[in-house]
């Protein structure tokens, strides 16, 4: 219910200030609402009737939450309490968001929402609002998406058919090949395998820098997600002779919400890095730790380890650690740096223990905070210079 | 032996999985999209189909909707071969019934040879976990 007010109180300015900010307003290219401190709208730019389909004359004096309706991308109405101004009222500081807003003629709308208070010695006087339609973004967004997975999809088919004909040729399908004939394939098959990882590592940084990485919340048990990797990665890791396991404490508290895909991303890549950077016979083990505010999902190896002078660039595009290179000379650097991107895209924390004796330890948390579906903002990702070690956090 | 149903529109991997699965002596059927795929299946009935999502016609999504996997089919397995790593349509394929998905460019022939001796193997009341 709109709250029981005052009729509306003029603005009072000088005529010259007072022509200035209407011409300001006016002119402003996105669209651009003002209200009173409780929320009735007392001006309306061009632009904003335009996208939302309103004449001035409909809109002046009208409670703001009520006339024009903000609903989510799952077309629930947004509550008086979340709405970008609420928040702006109540904590006296500019909110931006993406939310959607229903035009006149019912059309849902997306849009990125700027609100600031007008504060005079601390009190709100009223507000004011400016958005944009970013229907364009979300399809030029959408579409990139789509490219990324078809041209994902696209690059590995005759890659596969590298792989495919040439372990077959190895394996003797086509007939028996001299020993220098078969080393000539592997390392035919070896330019594959990186290949392979390069698209997967710099399609996934492109999603995350280019902000089309979409965050779609649902609730998961972490360690059913961590169980399917596993058996994913079963190949790999009998190839190697390793084992792989997982424990999970207390199974019915390891369910929260948050994006499937993502964590399954950040899973396989920390467990196929460990499966890569462990000897033959090792073992690798993912422990789901579910806590009261988040879920903590440490990944342990008996590999290589990180030397300890190398440590504070585990998170950095392009590192590898100087023992691994070594060892193994496949490897593009990127894997822990896109892990990094994609734990902080669920507003999660990542740190490590690692020892060169006796193996690596990463963790991360998934938080169990109410998560809303969203993109990624378009920025790069900034790599950590210290890791955050916390091994207070696991017990 | 078992009968496997590959359904994979890349010509040269559809025949590298073919030699692949009758070098371990299955008897093998191929077809290249989903709707040639459900035509097979009037003629052949597969212990196990080896199935790619993105293909021309009809890709392997609208294929497990059409097939009916878990109610009309219940004892056949099918493994998903694509290189649509970690997206929205293998969760699907998981949904509609898929037993296992694999990552094409990752498998070797003797994995594939496993992988489909392990499907087979395994009890159908295992299936999509």
């Amino acid at each position: 219910m709109p709250p029981d007010v005052s009729p509306l109180a003029p603005v009072r300015l000088p005529l010259e200030q007072r022509a200035e900010a209407e011409a300001l307003f006016t002119s402003i290219g996105e669209g651009a609402i003002s209200t009173d401190e409780f929320g009735r709208i007392t001006r309306i730019n061009p632009v904003a009737q335009s996208i939302l389909g309103y004449k001035e004359s409909e809109l002046l004096g009208e409670w703001f939450p009520k006339k024009i309706v903000a609903v989510t991308a799952d077309d629930i109405v947004v509550n008086l309490i979340d709405r970008p101004i609420s928040k702006a009222f109540l904590t006296g500081r500019s909110i931006s968001e993406k939310i959607f807003y229903r035009r006149k003629d019912g059309q849902k709308i997306p849009v990125a929402v700027s609100v600031s208070p007008i504060l005079v010695d601390n009190k709100p006087l009223g507000a004011i609002e400016v958005f944009r339609d970013i229907t364009l973004q979300e399809e030029v967004d959408r579409m990139k998406s789509e490219f990324i997975s078809l041209a994902s999809h696209q690059l590995r088919t005759p890659l596969s058919a590298i792989k495919t004909y040439s372990h077959m040729l190895v394996d003797g399908y086509m007939g028996k090949l001299t020993t220098t004939q078969k080393q000539s394939l592997r390392t035919i098959i070896g330019a594959a395998d990186r290949m392979n990882e390069l698209v997967s590592t710099l399609l996934n940084i492109t999603r995350i820098e280019s902000g089309t990485i979409a965050i779609t919340p649902k609730q998961l048990h972490v360690d059913k997600i961590a169980e399917e990797v596993l058996k994913e990665l079963s190949l790999p890791a009998t190839d190697k002779n390793i084992t792989l396991s997982l424990h999970c404490r207390d199974k019915s508290r390891a369910a929260l919400k948050t994006d499937t895909l993502i964590l399954k991303e950040i899973l396989t890549n920390l467990v196929s890095n460990a499966i890569k950077y462990t000897p033959k016979g090792g073992t690798v083990t993912i422990t789901v730790r579910p806590r009261a505010k988040d879920v903590l999902v440490h990944v342990n190896d008996t590999g290589w380890g990180i030397p300890k002078y190398a440590q504070d660039q585990v998170f950095s595009k392009f590192f590898r650690a100087p023992n691994i290179v070594k060892r193994e000379t496949t490897g593009t650097g990127l894997g822990l740096y896109l892990v990094k991107g994609l734990v902080d895209a669920l507003d999660g924390n990542i740190w490590f223990k690692s020892d060169e004796a006796t193996g690596t330890n990463f963790y991360f948390t998934i938080p169990r905070t109410k998560q809303t579906s969203r993109r990624t903002r378009g920025q790069p990702l900034v790599a950590s210079q210290q890791p955050e070690t916390r091994p207070e956090d696991y017990s | 032996m078992a009968r496997v149903l590959i359904v994979e529109d890349d010509k040269d991997l559809n025949n590298a999985y073919s030699i692949i699965l009758k070098n371990e002596g299955h008897e093998v059927v191929s077809a290249f999209n989903g709707r040639e795929a459900l035509g097979k299946l009037k003629d052949f009935s597969p212990n196990l189909i080896l199935l790619d999502l993105l293909m021309p016609i009809m890709g392997g999504l609208e294929f497990l909707q059409q097939y009916n996997l878990p109610k009309a089919h219940k004892d056949v397995k099918v493994l998903i071969f694509t290189n649509m790593e970690n997206s929205p349509e293998v969760t699907e394929a998981y949904k509609l019934g898929a037993y296992r998905c694999i990552i094409k460019s990752w498998t070797a022939p003797h994995n594939l040879a496993r992988v489909v001796t392990d499907a087979l193997q395994a009890p159908t009341a295992a299936a999509t976990t």
